[in-house]
């Protein structure tokens, strides 16, 4: 559906640098990166905005590099959503119609079409400046379907809106993915990612550093920088070695991991989901593979429910319900336990 | 509401003798000029005919350079070229030259030795005391302030709107037509009214290229260096009950003609 073949883009300090992405038709395409990373400059690069300095980039089979915007049937769905102020909602929704020099009387049919599926109907005759976030998402949302466009490009689309608003518009994004349409989708949040995706890639500094499944790169980031956006914060530079025909992972303050698998690096980074992680009041009978007795130095609440934080020679990051956190019982300074399987250490590649 | 402290008090007086400044002179002439000198004036031919002069003139100048001063506008508040910030002090420059040396700059071009007289020559034109001649002098002076609001209203219009009516499948003078010059027209219309304004009331430029036919600012200063200050000051306040009058008109015809603009742009 869409290939991008080595795309590079000077702009000013900053390059995109041998892009590749290949998405097929019906994919929800998330790439994921920070501010500043390029992801916005890609997507208006695919609109066809800004032309690349080399590479390709092909809709359909059609080699669209050189092609105008509106040969390329692609649909831009801004950040803040560019509503224009001087035109009420259907204004808005008409315009890209009037821009086709469609007949008045098919731009009205098609404008209380999509509105309907939209359900914005309401709107139709209001102007912009008072409408909701949600609502000016949906405005921009139907502007840009109205003319039915192949690959819908999406810039941040839940930046701008309450977090009540985020299911909603999550919803309207899967309904229109499941009929279909293929998306890219580009935001900074990787909850985005989990959520929506059905392939991910991270941009970093204008180069695309992963690609895959949101589980193969959430589960085996390539490298810090994707595991911190996978959400991940504990990481422990080790040195690996075998004892006892098993492999081990040594952190710089003496601590020592159990590991499962083989063929380690001799030295590199190892990451712990904090989810991989659980934490006992007194020492647990059972065996673990890792069983590590530390002191809790911080209780936070998080978006998960507490994050609780156990100084045992390295830090550990530990998330619980608020349920199961009540039930442990624990506050700062207590001791307790960590424990976590052999398989819950992930190596990062190239670290 | 300023609060009763030093500071406001202070701020309060130098404002008023700002204020004071502006006001007193007018006031003075005003309370100085008779009713019976001032219907006498209203009446006189030939003041009458030297406001509508100013009036049409300058208006005409204003709207014809608006059409290249718009789209040069449009162009400094997006584009980056070479010499850009030349071309920006070239802009400004009218308004820094003494206006009888942008006078006689003028009239170098369009007396017949000039390029534009030349031109002008061979089609049975002598821009010389001509309403023609006279409008070139009054852009030439209030052109700068036309060009620079419109340029302002232009940059504030955030760049992203004309990108998404792009992708809309909008040629570029169509956003340019929907998107940009409709929400960019307060600031247009401010410039308009302020060159339309200040080539109205302009005299040094214009007195050396045509002191016939007489604009309202040349008449005035001719019946005060002929007869004295009693007769040139009921003509300057008619000029200027006149001048505001337009003035005011243009500014509540520039809000109605938006709204207007607005609601059928709208429309699907």
């Amino acid at each position: 559906m869409l290939k991008l073949r080595n795309i590079n883009k000077k702009l000013g300090n900053f390059a995109l640098s041998d892009i590749c992405i290949d998405i097929r038709k019906g994919e929800y395409y998330v790439l994921l990166g920070r501010s500043g990373s390029g992801k916005t400059q890609l997507l208006e690069l695919i609109a066809g905005l800004n032309c690349p300095d080399s590479g390709e980039i092909w809709i359909d089979s059609v080699n669209v590099t050189k092609r105008r915007i509106h040969e390329r049937n692609t649909g831009l769905v801004f950040q803040d959503y560019a509503i224009f102020p001087n035109m009420t909602v259907a204004g808005n929704i008409a315009y890209s119609l009037h821009s086709r020099k469609m007949k008045r009387k098919d731009i009205i049919i098609k404008v209380k079409k999509i509105a309907e599926e939209l359900n914005i109907m309401h709107l139709l005759d209001r102007f912009t400046q008072n409408l909701s976030g949600g609502e000016l998402q949906r405005v921009a949302l139907a502007r840009t379907l109205v003319t039915s466009p192949k690959l819908l490009l999406l810039d941040e689309p839940m930046a701008s809106i309450d977090a009540s608003l985020k299911d909603d518009i999550k919803r309207t994004l899967r309904q229109l993915n499941r009929k279909g349409l293929t998306i890219v989708h580009v935001t900074h949040d990787y909850r985005e990612a989990v959520s929506l995706a059905s392939k991910v890639g991270v941009i970093h500094n204008g180069h695309i550093i992963q690609e895959g499944t949101p589980e193969e790169v959430f589960s085996k980031p390539v490298n810090k920088f994707v595991a911190r956006y996978a959400g991940i914060r504990n990481f422990f530079r080790v040195r690996f070695f075998t004892e006892d025909n098993r492999w081990k992972a040594k952190c710089d303050g003496d601590l020592t991991f159990n590991l499962s698998g083989n063929n380690f690096p001799g030295e590199g980074l190892m990451i712990l989901r904090s989810d991989a992680i659980s934490i006992h009041r007194e020492e647990p009978k059972t065996e673990y593979e890792n069983r590590i007795r530390g002191v809790v130095m911080e209780i936070n609440s998080s978006e998960f429910g507490m994050e609780i934080m156990v100084d045992a020679g390295e830090k550990f990051y530990v998330d619980l319900s608020v349920n199961d956190f009540k039930n442990l019982n624990i506050s700062e300074k207590s001791e307790a336990w960590i424990t976590f399987p052999a398989k819950a250490g992930i190596v990062l590649q190239g670290s | 509401m300023l609060k009763n402290n030093p500071f406001n008090l202070v701020l309060l007086l130098l404002s008023s003798l700002v204020l004071l400044f502006i006001l007193a002179p007018l006031a003075g002439m005003f309370i100085n000029t008779g009713g019976s000198e001032l219907l006498e004036t209203v009446n006189d031919r030939e003041v009458r005919a030297s406001i509508w002069l100013t009036l049409w003139v300058s208006f005409a100048a204003t709207f014809f350079c608006a059409i290249g001063a718009i789209p040069l506008a449009w162009l400094l508040a997006r584009k980056k070229f070479p010499l850009k910030n030349v071309v920006q002090g070239v802009i400004d420059l009218p308004v820094v030259l003494p206006h009888t040396a942008a006078g006689i700059a003028i009239l170098g071009f369009i007396s017949r030795d000039g390029m534009l007289g030349k031109a002008a020559d061979a089609v049975g034109l002598t821009l010389i005391n001509n309403p023609a001649g006279i409008a070139l002098a009054m852009a030439f002076v209030s052109l700068p302030f036309l060009i620079n609001s419109a340029r302002d209203g232009f940059a504030a219009v955030p760049e992203r709107l004309e990108k998404a009516a792009l992708t809309l499948g909008a040629g570029r003078s169509r956003v340019f037509l929907t998107i940009s010059l409709p929400l960019a027209w307060r600031s247009i219309i401010t410039g308009f009214i302020m060159m339309f304004a200040r080539g109205m009331s302009e005299f040094g430029a214009v007195v050396i290229v045509a002191y016939h036919p007489m604009i309202a600012p040349v008449l005035i200063y001719e019946r005060f260096s002929s007869f004295g200050l009693k007769y040139a000051r009921p003509a300057s306040v008619v000029f200027i009950i006149v001048a505001l009058a337009v003035f005011i008109i243009l500014r509540l015809f520039s809000i109605r003609k938006k709204e207007v603009y607005i609601s059928q742009d709208a429309e699907t």
